[in-house]
């Protein structure tokens, strides 16, 4: 049957580009090993009838997210992880035997119900569970209250992003050991000009300059010049 | 046709090299990618369930674990992105206080 070698070429890949990605040092690299878990992946999904599945994981997993990765991870410049000494070395024998007393105990519960744990697909060959009519049918009738769920949790994470990635500007005067700087420009009348993005300790830092340096009186002149 | 257990096997697989991933990784992408990986096995059990029982609401479930999953990016990339400007670094070491 062509299925079998199939999945052993898909699931080789996924699980190669999977250790590649974890053994890689470079961000960059294990995104495009990523990426090639997710094209794998979604062989996979092909092979188990969902083509529909398939075409979203390429176009959301690889298309969508892993550009949006990509792209932070070449906006900020990451570079290489450093290598760094290990800590707590009697850590590492504790965990070898720890995680072959978990392997043994799930080779013992699968030789346990390896009599009545054996699964016969049920579909047809033919049958439209994986299409695209099915999953709409599915979403837009049974399962539309977590279908409109999802679209407030992707307006809130709109939101959300938004909010977290835009620049805060503190402005130059409210810097702690900044205070003596030169205060913000006069207006016609002596008032304080406001730039944009100046906060409550712009106008702080603006008054305890005046008082240092003994010009608290200074918009009152500008003000009777103002009358004049 | 393969056995399902094949398909189990293959994503507990490869969830268990996404949470290795995150334990040994320092960077904070890195991380976020494991954190993919992870999810990305959840869906295989999922969609092979739904394929071998016939139903199709396994389908739909790896669907709305998508929609999450862009929903995690957006937001985490967000919070990467912010750290960075703070820190000038993404090593999760550097970012072990709450407070910026």
């Amino acid at each position: 049957m062509l299925m079998i070698p199939l999945f052993i070429l898909f699931g080789a890949m996924a699980i190669g580009c999977a250790v590649a990605m974890v053994a890689q040092r470079n961000p960059l690299y294990s995104a495009i090993s990523l990426i090639g878990v997710f094209v794998s992946l979604a062989c996979l999904y092909l092979t188990l009838q969902a083509p529909f599945i398939a075409a979203v994981q390429v176009i959301v997993y690889a298309g969508a997210i892993m550009v949006l990765v990509v792209f932070v991870i070449m906006l900020l410049n990451v570079e290489e992880e450093v290598r760094r000494p290990v800590r707590l070395h009697y850590l590492i024998p504790v965990s070898v035997i720890l995680a072959a007393v978990l392997v043994a105990e799930a080779a013992f519960m699968l030789k346990l119900g390896s009599g009545a744990g054996h699964v016969e697909p049920v579909t047809q060959p033919d049958s439209g569970v994986g299409l695209t009519a099915s999953i709409g049918t599915g979403l837009f009738t049974t399962y539309l209250l977590p279908f409109e769920v999802t679209s407030v949790l992707i307006l809130m994470a709109l939101v959300g992003a938004i909010t977290l990635a835009r620049q805060t500007r503190t402005p130059l005067a409210a810097v702690p050991g900044n205070v003596d700087a030169s205060p913000s420009e006069l207006g016609p009348r002596g008032e304080v000009l406001l730039q944009p993005g100046e906060t409550a300790e712009t106008g702080r830092a603006f008054a305890r300059f005046q008082i240092e340096h003994g010009e608290a009186a200074a918009p009152a002149e500008t003000k009777g010049e103002g009358e004049r | 046709m393969i056995p399902l257990t094949w398909y189990l096997a293959l994503s507990s697989v490869l969830f268990t090299i996404g949470v290795v991933g995150v334990i040994i990784k320092r960077n904070a992408i890195a991380m976020f990618m494991c954190i993919e990986l992870m999810l990305n096995a959840v869906n295989l059990t999922f969609v092979s369930f739904s394929s071998y029982f016939g139903d199709v609401t396994g389908q739909l479930f790896v669907f709305i674990v998508m929609t999450v999953a862009a929903a995690e990016a957006a937001v985490g990339l967000g919070i990467i992105i912010a750290i960075f400007r703070n820190r000038e670094s993404l090593d999760v070491d550097d970012a072990s206080v709450l407070k910026l």
